[in-house]
């Protein structure tokens, strides 16, 4: 099948989004299904079909989005209404729109060594209970009960565990 | 104009240090938050104010608790309930905030309600969480309810106030992302940014009518 011109292709925009907490894995699919949703529930079919978004590439915790130029302030007030991907929760910082994923990628932050001494897999104890760290990234420090059955993560930083 | 967050709700409320939501809040482009029940504070760029939110208790409990509250600083807010409790929480001394609008009844906030609260520096809290986190009817009602108490204030001019309601960091919003929602209910940029400033302004006690110079 022969491509369609440059002159009658839609006009497309990609949104760079960053998925929080730090460190979790969202399928590709599952993400597309979600925003889908969000979209479908905050505007309707109607305006989902003008969208027409799709998730085009994940690079780490870093999403590129589609969606059809014009519409990518819907698109970010949808996706500022996603708040779980299946049964994670989630949140979508949306970073930046651009015509081009080569102009979103060049904004896409490299991971910076952390210069103070890591504290992932840490054990801390608050209070009775006992917590691992399992991600830290400058002051923040993401940790989770020890424990099989509570996965519930707590978002601290270095200052309430009292680390240098 | 500091750009606040007029409520969060940290640990032990939520799953965030309230540090963390400070820090949060910095990047997101928040001056200040209000963290229910913490003490004041201020951790890098962003102030935290202390707040109290006064719920399914009797009008006379109010009054005495807002007696207590009133010279502790904190931003202080009582749930909506019906229309005479809620003229009655306006007309407070030291009250600031009238909160959950949006489960309130259809007629719990009427024109003599908004005139009282503009009179009052009483605001009105657009509570972002019951858009961003429901879905269907309810998410339909509060919008419709939050584009009434709109279409007041642009009337009336009382404050209004903008929260997230985030117990947790992963509930925060940003300022752009917040406007983006306020636009759903028919606020432009400008108009969120005034209400994102809407705590501030209920804070700070209103100039007197006269002022006598010598």
């Amino acid at each position: 099948m022969t491509p369609r011109p440059p002159t009658l292709r839609d006009k497309r925009r990609y949104l760079l989004v960053r998925v929080e907490p730090a460190g979790t894995s969202v399928d590709q699919k599952e993400l597309y299904y979600t925003i889908a949703d969000a979209i479908t529930s905050l505007f309707g079919d109607a305006a989902a079909a003008v969208m027409i978004q799709a998730v085009v590439a994940a690079e780490g915790e870093y999403v590129f989005i589609r969606c059809r130029r014009g519409s990518e302030r819907e698109l970010a007030i949808a996706l500022s209404t996603v708040t779980a991907c299946r049964d994670t929760r989630i949140a979508l910082r949306i970073i930046a729109a651009s015509g081009t994923i080569e102009s979103l990628r060049e904004r896409i932050r490299p991971a910076v060594p952390e210069p103070r001494a890591p504290v992932e897999a840490t054990e801390f104890t608050v209070g009775e209970k006992t917590f691992t760290a399992v991600h830290c990234n400058g002051q923040k420090v993401d940790v989770i009960e020890k424990g099989f059955k509570n996965a519930h993560r707590l978002y601290l930083t270095r200052e309430d565990l009292e680390l240098p | 104009m500091k750009i606040t967050d007029a409520a969060v709700f940290p640990y032990p409320n939520g799953d965030t240090s309230v540090r963390r939501l400070a820090l949060e809040a910095d990047v997101l482009g928040f001056d200040s938050l209000v963290a229910i029940d913490t003490p004041a504070a201020a951790y890098g760029g962003v102030d935290v104010r202390s707040g109290i939110i006064i719920r399914d208790t009797p009008m006379r409990d109010i009054v005495n608790r807002m007696k207590r509250l009133r010279e502790s600083g904190a931003v202080i807010s009582v749930m909506a309930g019906d229309a005479g409790f809620n003229r009655a929480a306006i007309g407070l001394k030291g009250m600031h905030i009238l909160r959950g609008i949006h489960a309130a009844d259809k007629i719990a906030f009427d024109h003599v309600s908004a005139k009282m609260a503009a009179d009052n520096r009483v605001a009105v809290d657009i509570d972002l969480s019951t858009i961003i986190g429901t879905r269907g009817i309810a998410r339909q009602r509060a919008i419709a309810r939050y584009r009434d108490v709109l279409v007041l204030e642009r009337r009336f001019e009382f404050p209004l106030t903008i929260s997230t309601g985030a117990a947790s960091a992963l509930g925060l919003r940003g300022v752009r992302e917040i406007s983006g929602i306020c636009s759903l209910l028919g606020m432009d940029t400008a108009d969120a940014e005034r209400a994102l400033g809407g705590v501030e302004q209920v804070m700070v006690p209103p100039l007197p009518p006269v002022r006598v110079i010598v």
